[in-house]
C-alpha cells in the first residue's frame, strides 16, 4: 500500500506543470516533463483498474505526435531552409495562397511541426497519468456538490459499458448455440437494447428508493485528508512552473 | 407497521387487475412472506410498500398504503428510505458503486448522515452480516450469497424498520440461502425489523415466517398463518404435500414439526431397498465423454482433471455452490469453450467444432437467461423461425408450446410472457430440432411450483420417449429429487460426488430435500417415494 496522496494532488500537479510547458515552449523540456510523469507512473502505481489507461494515453500521443508530422509534411506553409525531400505539389486555385499540398519539406518544416505535437502529447501524458493514477470515485467525492451529481451519473453510464460488454458476449454465446452463426445487427442489437434498459431502470429503482437526490446536501464516508506530502508535492510543482514561465 | 386499505392496483394497458381490496395490517416484528405464481404481482406488492409503485412504475392505485403512518401516496420513494429498505430480485443490478463499504455508505451520504454515525452504522453492519473479510473489495469479484448479504447491509445502514426482499435466494445455493435467510430470522427477532419477503421456494422460507399473503392471480388475495394459507393453496412445498398424501391431521411448516407427526411411519418396516433402478444397461449408449478435462481463464482454474461420462436417456443433474465451475463444465460440454487440456466429445465429435444446423441437431442449449435467444416480435415469429430452421411442418413448434403452457397468445411480445412462459418457448425452440442432448443452465430461477411440474414433464419426455440425455445445472434440491437420475457434485473445480441421486442428496445434509430430511434414516426422496414404499394407506 502506498502512502495515499489527496486525489486532487497529481490533476493540481499535471496542470502547473503543462502550463510551464506551454509557456516555455521548448521541445526539450517537454520531453524532460514526458519523463517526469513516466517516473511518477511508475512509482506511483497500485494496480487499481484505472492504472492501464496510462497506456491509451502514451498511445494517443504518439499517434497525435505522427499524425502532426503527416500534416506538417503534406500540408502546410513554406518555411524556408535546408530542403530533406520532396513530394509532388498540387496546384491549388489562385484564391487559396498561404496553403499548399505537396512540395518540398525542410528541415524546419519538420521540426516545427515535430515540436508542436510533441507539446500536446506532453499535455496527454501528464494529464493521462493523473487520471491513470487517481481514483475517480475519490475524485468525484472532494468535487464539489454540483459536480458530483453529474460525475454520478458518469461513473454509472461508464459501469453499464462493462455489462453491456458481458450481455453482448452471453447472448452472443447463446445463439451461436442456437446455430445462429451470422452477427446481425437483429439478432444482437433487440435483447441487448431490451436487457440493458431494464438495468437502468432496475439501477435507477434503488437509487431511488435509496433515498438519491432526497437532500440537497450530501455528508461524505470517507473524506480524504490534505497531507503534507500533497503540499510538497504541489509547492514542488508549483516552483518548477515559476521557473519555465519566468525564463 | 404498515397498513394497506382498501388496496387495488392496475397497470394501464392491462385487462388484469393486480390487486383488488386488499386490506390488512403488518405488526412491527413480523416476517410475512408472499406468494403466488409468477406473474401474479408479487413484486408490485413489494413495491408498493415504498411507494416504487406507482410513484416509478406507474399503474393506477386505490386506496391507500402508510408505512409508520406515512402515507406511500404522498411522498417519492426517496423520503422513505429511512424507513424502508428493499433488496431487488437481482442485487448486482441495483449497485452504484463498485467497493462494498462505499455501496453500504451510499444510501446515508444521500441521505446527509454525519460522518461519525456512519462510520459506527458501517461497522455495526459489516460485523452483523459477516462482511468484514470482503469489507474493501471489488462487488463484482464477490459470489452471489455475498452479494445478497451487501445488498441487504446497504439496505440495513439505514436502520430501517422494514425491510422488503424479492426472491433474495433465488440465484443462491443452499447453504447460501440458508445463510441469508438465517440473518433476516436473526433481525426480526432480535432488532424486531419488519420483514417483507415474495419467494417461490417456499420449502426455504416457509419455518422462518410468521404470516403468508396469497396471491391468487385474478387479483384476489388472502392473508392468514402459514398453517392456514398452505392448507388450501395450490403453491405448497414438498412438506406440505406428504401432510396431504399422508392424510395427516396437522400440517406442520418445519422438517422437526412433520417428523413428530410422522415417527409412527418410519417405524413400519418396508423391504429393503428396492429404489435401485432396474435398467437394461445393454441399451445404454455413452453419449457424452469428458477426458480429464481441464479449463483455466488466465489465472483462474474453473475446473481441474474432470472426468465423466453421460449414456443416453440419463438425466443428470449438476450441483455445487456458487461459482464451483458448474456453469463451466456445461460451456464445455456444448462446446463454448475448449478445454485447456483433456478432450469432451458429444457423440465422438468435438462439440466446439459444431456450427449452424449441425449443431443445432446435435446439442440443444438452454442458456441461464433464457431471453439471450429470443429476438423476434412475437411469439408466433419466434416459432415460425425455428419451424423453418430445422424445416418442420409451420405449426409444429407453436403445438408443442401449447402442450407445455396451453393457453399462450400467439401474438404476444416474448418480453411480455411470465418467466415460466418464456422458459417454455425457449424449451420448445430448443427441442424443435430434435437434439441428441439437451443441456439447461439454472432452469427453474423464478419458476412457482406449477410451472415447474410442467417443466419437468417436458424434460423426462424428452428423456425417454426419445432416449436422449438431459444435463442440468440447478440449486434446486426439490427438482433435483423428483427430476434426475443421477447427480454430479461439483467443488472448487473437482468433482466430489457423482452417483444415483438418492445417495449423493442423502449423503449431504445441506443439499437433503425436505422429505428426505423428515423421513430419515429412510432412503425416500419424494412424496412419490414415500407413498409407494409405504403402499396406499399407511
Amino acid at each position: 500500500m502506498k502512502a495515499p496522496l489527496h486525489p486532487l494532488t497529481l490533476w493540481i500537479w499535471a496542470l502547473l506543470l503543462a502550463i510551464g510547458v506551454i509557456t516555455l515552449n521548448s521541445s526539450w523540456v517537454a520531453l524532460f516533463v514526458v519523463g517526469v510523469a513516466v517516473a511518477v507512473y511508475l512509482i506511483r502505481l497500485d494496480g487499481a483498474p484505472w492504472n492501464a489507461t496510462f497506456w491509451w494515453s502514451i498511445r494517443i500521443a504518439l499517434a497525435i505526435v505522427f499524425i502532426r508530422l503527416i500534416v506538417g509534411v503534406v500540408i502546410g506553409v513554406p518555411i524556408p531552409g535546408t530542403t530533406l525531400f520532396s513530394i509532388p505539389r498540387i496546384s491549388l486555385p489562385q484564391w487559396m495562397p498561404g496553403i499548399r499540398i505537396g512540395g518540398d519539406v525542410t528541415l524546419e518544416r519538420l521540426s516545427s511541426s515535430a515540436h508542436e505535437g510533441l507539446i500536446i502529447a506532453t499535455l496527454i501524458v501528464l494529464f493521462g497519468a493523473a487520471t491513470a493514477l487517481t481514483s475517480p470515485h475519490k475524485l468525484l467525492r472532494v468535487l464539489p456538490i454540483f459536480v458530483y451529481e453529474i460525475g454520478i451519473t458518469l461513473v454509472i453510464a461508464t459501469s453499464v459499458f462493462p455489462q453491456l460488454a458481458q450481455s453482448l458476449h452471453r447472448i452472443r454465446n447463446a445463439q451461436k448455440m442456437r446455430g445462429i452463426e451470422k452477427i446481425s445487427l437483429r439478432t444482437i442489437a433487440l435483447p441487448l437494447l431490451e436487457q440493458s434498459l431494464s438495468r437502468s431502470l432496475l439501477l435507477a429503482e434503488s437509487m431511488e428508493s435509496r433515498g438519491f437526490g432526497v437532500h440537497g446536501k450530501r455528508s461524505r464516508y470517507k473524506p480524504s485528508p490534505w497531507n503534507l506530502r500533497d503540499s510538497v508535492v504541489v509547492l514542488a510543482s508549483l516552483s518548477f512552473c515559476i521557473v519555465m514561465v519566468a525564463a | 407497521m404498515i397498513k394497506f386499505s382498501n388496496v387495488s392496483l392496475i397497470y394501464p394497458q392491462s385487462t388484469k387487475t393486480v390487486l383488488e381490496d386488499l386490506s390488512c395490517e403488518i405488526q412491527e416484528g413480523e416476517m410475512v412472506l408472499v406468494i403466488g405464481q409468477t406473474g401474479s404481482g408479487k413484486s408490485s406488492l413489494l413495491r408498493l410498500v415504498n411507494g416504487l409503485v406507482p410513484h416509478h412504475t406507474g399503474g393506477i392505485l386505490a386506496g391507500d398504503i402508510s408505512v409508520d403512518g406515512i402515507s406511500t401516496r404522498e411522498v417519492r420513494p426517496g423520503n422513505l428510505a429511512h424507513l424502508v429498505g428493499i433488496v431487488g430480485q437481482n442485487p448486482i443490478n441495483g449497485f452504484v458503486t463498485d467497493v462494498v463499504e462505499e455501496e453500504l455508505a451510499f444510501g446515508m451520504e444521500a441521505l446527509n448522515i454525519p460522518h461519525d454515525v456512519m462510520r459506527k452504522r458501517v461497522e455495526e453492519v459489516l460485523d452483523l452480516l459477516g462482511l468484514n473479510a470482503v469489507r474493501n473489495r471489488n462487488i463484482a469479484t464477490l459470489s452471489g450469497g455475498e452479494q445478497q448479504r451487501v445488498a441487504i447491509g446497504a439496505a440495513l445502514v439505514m436502520h430501517p424498520k422494514v425491510l422488503v426482499l424479492d426472491e433474495p435466494t433465488s440465484a443462491l445455493d443452499p447453504i447460501a440461502a440458508e445463510e441469508v435467510l438465517s440473518i433476516l430470522h436473526r433481525l426480526v427477532h432480535d432488532l424486531s425489523v419488519t420483514v417483507i419477503i415474495a419467494e417461490h421456494r417456499l420449502e426455504r422460507v416457509i419455518q422462518f415466517v410468521d404470516r403468508i399473503i396469497y396471491i391468487e392471480g385474478n387479483g384476489e388475495t388472502s392473508i392468514g398463518s402459514a398453517e392456514e394459507i398452505l392448507a388450501r393453496s395450490t403453491l405448497v412445498p414438498p412438506i406440505i404435500r406428504l401432510a396431504r398424501a399422508l392424510n395427516l391431521q396437522e400440517i406442520g411448516t418445519s422438517v422437526r414439526d412433520v417428523r413428530r407427526h410422522t415417527s409412527h411411519l418410519r417405524d413400519i418396516p418396508t423391504p429393503e431397498s428396492d429404489l435401485t433402478t432396474i435398467t437394461n444397461t445393454s441399451t445404454w449408449k455413452t453419449i457424452v465423454d469428458v477426458k480429464k478435462v481441464s479449463l483455466s481463464y488466465g489465472q483462474t482454474e474453473a475446473l481441474k482433471q474432470v472426468s465423466a461420462s453421460i449414456a443416453s436417456g440419463e438425466i443428470v443433474a449438476v450441483m455445487g455452490r456458487n461459482g464451483a465451475g458448474k456453469s463451466s463444465l456445461l460451456e464445455l460440454i456444448v462446446g463454448l469453450h475448449r478445454p485447456t487440456h483433456g478432450s469432451v466429445t458429444v457423440l465422438d465429435q468435438d462439440p466446439s467444432a459444431l456450427h449452424g444446423n449441425a449443431r443445432r441437431k446435435m446439442i440443444g442449449y438452454v442458456p441461464q437467461e433464457p431471453s439471450d435467444l429470443l429476438y423476434l416480435q412475437s411469439v408466433a415469429q419466434e416459432c415460425h423461425q425455428a419451424d423453418s430452421d430445422s424445416d418442420l411442418t409451420p405449426g409444429t413448434t407453436f403445438s408443442f408450446l401449447g402442450r407445455l403452457v396451453p393457453n399462450i397468445s400467439e401474438s404476444t411480445h416474448p418480453n411480455d410472457l411470465s418467466e415460466g412462459q418464456r422458459l417454455a418457448l425457449v424449451l420448445s425452440i430448443v427441442l424443435s430440432s430434435n437434439p441428441d442432448l439437451l443441456v439447461l443452465d439454472e432452469p427453474t430461477r423464478g419458476l412457482d411450483y406449477q410451472a415447474k411440474n410442467l417443466f419437468m414433464l417436458a424434460l423426462k419426455e424428452y428423456a425417454q420417449t426419445l432416449n436422449n440425455p438431459v444435463i442440468l445445472a440447478t440449486h434446486d434440491v426439490e427438482l433435483v429429487a423428483e427430476l434426475a437420475d443421477r447427480v454430479i457434485f461439483v467443488a472448487e473445480g473437482e468433482i466430489v460426488a457423482d452417483g444415483c441421486t438418492l445417495d449423493v442428496l442423502l449423503s449431504s445434509p445441506a443439499f437433503a430435500p425436505q422429505v428426505a430430511k423428515v423421513m430419515s434414516p429412510k432412503p425416500w426422496l419424494t412424496v412419490d417415494d414415500v407413498i409407494s414404499a409405504l403402499g396406499t394407506q399407511p
